[in-house]
């Protein structure tokens, strides 16, 4: 294996964590994974040596995951699952940080996605607001601000989520 | 010391962020203690921040599946396009087969396709092909298994079993018929419960040199291979070297015990 694809190899672990920011199925996650290693090692040309290769694949895995969006969106809105179809019923065995995560998770698809993309690429992915622009191929200043409201929004969806699972146990 | 200056909140996602610049940030913490109503949203949303990080996080330790990792190089990438053993090679990125004419790591190329080649190649392309179906991976199933080794055995003109590789965590899934050059090869499939696949390849040769194992490792990439007396066989996988040398000492010991081939 040359270094290139070693390099390649060595980011799915940090795709992955990443895609399931975007998705919330983890086979759907696998699949934008898989989708954007087909065409990183198509265009492997096209990586300049020297240039990071993580912000070089989480580049083409945002612009496969916007044309996903788009193409979702002529077909009609997004409607993420909610707590109850992704199946309530075994959430009580769970543990509470477990509980904790799919709150956080769920909340997560509920904000717009470039919002979502903007706040994980920076507060879970670790990313500047330099790079975070770099791979969204948006001024650093549009990053600030989808993450501002990416934020609040999750914020929100959170405690709707408390509100609505308080409602559930009460009925 | 009092503070002069108020901060708006653009600058409570830059300090969330890491991007205020270190000299303002102790002004700024001084500020949010000043102001408890900000410094519940500030900590509040580093509370989100946390949850977030460690509800994604155990992902990165997740066994990455073998779909991703079979992911094909192509012609654009110019050293798979060294030599067709590369290229194959290149196909499976972390399995590979065949050691033809005891090709190792590093070692020259045959010059020409000999019939070794030939052979490592079709059990490249097998592998490659039926490894990465879903639906269709065997013609018959395990559950049909001496149905399976009594037809390959008979098509194929040795006296065939099916090695037992339960003991490496992998059982087989099943079989099918496939050609090697004019001849009859029998490919047997083998899974593991984390869905990573193992083949093995087997079929008659003219060469009745014995070569012991070959390995073959490239692009992290590898696979064991051998002639025996008047047979071939490739074991194709992505275990660890050690690992898949046993298992093909072990389904190799298997083949010869079970007959007079």
């Amino acid at each position: 294996m040359n270094d290139r694809q070693k390099a390649i190899l060595a980011e799915i672990p940090r795709l992955r964590r990443y895609a399931r920011s975007l998705v919330r199925e983890s086979d759907g996650a696998d699949d934008l994974v898989q989708d954007s290693l087909e065409r990183a090692f198509a265009r492997i040309a096209n990586w300049q040596t020297g240039d990071s290769p993580r912000r070089w694949l989480f580049t083409i895995m945002h612009n496969i995951f916007i044309d996903q969006i788009r193409k979702d969106q002529r077909r009609g809105e997004v409607v993420p699952l909610t707590d109850q179809e992704a199946g309530l019923a075994k959430v009580k065995a769970e543990q509470h940080d477990k509980l904790v995560a799919r709150d956080v998770i769920d909340a997560l698809q509920r904000i717009d996605p470039d919002r979502r993309a903007a706040l994980t690429l920076v507060a879970v992915e670790g990313f500047s607001y330099a790079e975070a622009a770099e791979i969204l191929r948006v001024p650093a200043g549009t990053v600030m601000s989808r993450i501002a409201r990416g934020r609040n929004e999750l914020r929100e969806a959170l405690n709707e989520g408390t509100r609505n699972r308080a409602i559930r146990v009460v009925e | 010391m009092t503070n002069s200056k108020t901060y708006s909140d653009t600058d409570l996602h830059l300090a969330l962020d890491g991007e205020m610049p270190a000299e303002q940030r102790a002004e700024f913490d001084r500020w949010l203690e000043q102001n408890p109503k900000e410094q519940e949203r500030f900590q509040q949303f580093e509370t989100d921040r946390k949850a977030l990080k460690s509800a994604l996080d155990p992902v990165l330790e997740e066994p990455i599946p073998s779909r991703l990792t079979r992911i094909r190089a192509t012609a654009n990438d110019n050293s798979a396009t060294a030599s067709r053993w590369l290229m194959a090679a290149a196909a499976v990125l972390l399995f590979a087969a065949g050691g033809a004419a005891g090709y190792l790591a590093g070692a020259r190329l045959p010059a020409a396709p000999n019939e070794a080649s030939l052979l490592a190649d079709n059990a490249i392309a097998a592998h490659v092909i039926y490894a990465a179906e879903k639906r269709h991976t065997v013609e018959v199933g395990a559950n049909e298994k001496d149905h399976l080794v009594a037809w390959l055995s008979k098509r194929v003109g040795l006296s065939l079993v099916a090695p037992d590789l339960e003991k490496y965590g992998f059982s087989l899934v099943g079989g099918r018929l496939l050609p090697s050059g004019a001849r009859a090869a029998a490919q047997f499939m083998y899974e593991n419960t984390g869905g990573d696949r193992i083949s093995l390849y087997v079929t008659t040769v003219d060469n009745k040199d014995e070569t012991g194992f070959r390995l073959v490792e490239e692009r992290g990439a590898r696979a064991f291979y051998w002639l025996d007396h008047g047979y071939a066989c490739a074991v194709t996988g992505s275990l660890a070297e050690d690992e898949l040398l046993k298992l093909s000492r072990d389904a190799y010991r298997q083949l010869v015990s079970s007959d007079d081939w």
